[in-house]
């Protein structure tokens, strides 16, 4: 339904990938971009972040620690292949999940023997990091504006609202985590969780900036944030919960995504009442 | 092992000759503030170090900053003539500041339509502590202790402007940190300005301040993402996505002279 790419004539290749040369995937050359970790872009990235401990953890040869590593940690920048027109296509899924006609699911293809997802540019489903990422700060500025205009603006005040976004993302991470570990393997990783999780705050800034422009609307954007978020994660979790579920038990799986999806009012609730108070 | 130096007194009336040598001694001696002195038997100054050729030698290959003040010193012991204060390197070189570099990169960010973007090829920090205390300076003016808060999110936004530009740029992502750091501190010379001038704008003026700070974030933020992208490589189909990351560090800048 939603072309990333827009108009091409043959290849889509030109929009977002800066490599006119390479003839079928321009993203990154990997096998998955589950697998390798250390081989891709952002391993530059990783690498001199990890420059202090570079020979302890890559100087051991051993296959079973670059497996584990990359298992739990996949490659970030299969994350970050956005472009513009990916960006507003997927606010406007995040925002008004009703609305999307399309599938849900994520276009897979084989590449190198594996299966594996296509890049976010390509496909509208596949998640991302940049938007939680730019959607978590705005959060924080926005609840920052939010306390200076009542006057009780400081900066310790906007560092407790960050830890308390971060308290947030994570109790969302954990919720999603702890149902696809409750029925399957759990075997999603670790980053899509994640950003599936840092997509809250997208809605979650609206109901802040609705706050901050006229009061009385925050009553009305807060339940149909809370209630946006869960039809988008139960949308998104339910194909990722019946691939990695061993069984096929229908109403365990149904009452876990209901339960996802009222969970989020609270989760939501708390978050977007921004006082001094972190803790509520 | 020491040379044995017939060391003179640290008497500094302008004989030259002798006591020159000690200020030598004394002023190489600042110039290598970690360097243990070894013992000098014949010493009556039991801190300064007297080995020229050895410390030169040694020091040449791992001192970098030092080796030019080493060697051209050294050269003057060895030389045997009586070093001059003139000879040396001026302070602001040695400390890698360069006023005519850091006002040529001020001047290029205040006009807001067209920006220079030649004059910021090589990075410097200096010209962001400058602006970073100016900023402070006004808060201050402004009632507002902020040293510590504004130095932690200067560092903590360059590395996330960093995290976001390579992430998006990919294999070819080229941004190093030191780059990011000084464009995020030379762009925030509108907000240093927005400071100054909000120490002019009365109490009560509450949508004033909001509109003037909205058109100095915009004027940081179009400043910031345009010299990001074209000083590194891989971001130019990125930057709407880019500019939205720096619009959101200079608003979180401008809440802190606002309220």
């Amino acid at each position: 339904m939603y072309n990333n790419m827009g108009p091409q004539p043959g290849m889509p290749m030109h929009q977002g990938i800066p490599q006119p040369g390479m003839p079928m995937h321009p993203a990154i050359p990997q096998p998955s971009p589950f697998g390798n970790p250390f081989s891709g872009p952002g391993s530059g990235l990783i690498r001199s972040g990890l420059g202090a401990y570079g020979e302890k953890i890559f100087g051991s040869s051993s296959e079973y620690v670059q497996s584990n590593i990359s298992r739990y940690f996949s490659d970030p920048q299969y994350y970050f292949q956005v472009n513009d027109q990916y960006v507003r296509n997927k606010l406007k899924i995040v925002l008004f999940p009703f609305l999307h006609r399309g599938h849900w699911t994520r276009i897979s293809e084989p590449v190198g023997g594996r299966l594996s997802y296509k890049p976010p540019i390509y496909d509208i489903n596949a998640p991302d990091l940049y938007i939680p990422l730019m959607a978590f700060g705005t959060y924080v500025v926005l609840a920052g504006l939010s306390l200076g205009l009542y006057g009780k603006f400081s900066p310790e005040a906007l560092n407790w609202l960050f830890v308390k976004g971060m308290v947030g993302w994570f109790l969302q991470v954990m919720l999603l985590k702890i149902s696809l570990l409750s029925l399957g393997s759990g075997e999603a990783p670790l980053l899509d969780i994640v950003a599936y999780a840092g997509y809250t705050f997208t809605g979650l800034c609206l109901a802040v900036l609705g706050k901050i422009i006229w009061g009385y609307s925050y009553y009305v954007l807060i339940p149909w944030t809370c209630l946006c978020t869960g039809v988008f994660l139960v949308k998104t979790m339910k194909p990722v919960l019946f691939a990695e579920a061993r069984s096929y038990d229908s109403s365990r799986h149904h009452y876990l995504l209901i339960f996802v999806a009222l969970a989020q009012f609270p989760l939501l609730i708390w978050l977007g009442n921004i006082s001094v108070n972190w803790l509520f | 092992m020491t040379k044995d130096f017939a060391v003179p007194p640290v008497v500094f009336p302008p004989t030259g000759g002798s006591s020159g040598g000690a200020n030598v001694q004394q002023r190489r001696f600042s110039a290598i503030p970690f360097q243990q002195p070894p013992p000098s038997s014949s010493s009556q100054i039991p801190f300064l170090s007297f080995n020229m050729g050895s410390a030169a030698a040694s020091s040449a290959t791992h001192a970098g900053p030092f080796g030019g003040t080493i060697a051209s010193s050294s050269s003057f012991g060895g030389g045997g003539g009586s070093p001059s204060f003139e000879d040396e390197e001026p302070l602001l070189d040695e400390l890698g500041i360069h006023p005519d570099q850091i006002w040529k990169k001020t001047r290029s960010i205040l006009n807001p339509f067209r920006i220079n973007q030649t004059v910021h090829k090589d990075s410097d920090l200096s010209g962001p502590i400058f602006l970073y205390l100016a900023l402070c300076l006004f808060q201050l003016l402004a009632g507002k202790i902020q040293f510590g808060v504004i130095l932690g999110w200067i560092v903590v936004s360059s590395i996330f402007l960093y995290v976001v530009f390579n992430m998006l740029a990919g294999r070819n992502g080229n941004l190093n940190l030191h780059t990011c750091t000084s464009l995020v501190g030379y762009c925030l010379l509108p907000v240093v300005v927005l400071s100054a001038v909000s120490l002019f704008v009365p109490q009560g003026a509450g949508p004033v301040k909001y509109v003037l700070a909205g058109v100095f974030v915009l004027w940081s933020t179009r400043a910031c993402s345009t010299l990001v992208v074209s000083l590194a490589d891989g971001g130019e189909e990125h930057r709407g996505l880019i500019a939205y990351a720096c619009f959101l560090i200079y608003t979180l800048f401008s809440l802190l002279v606002i309220f």
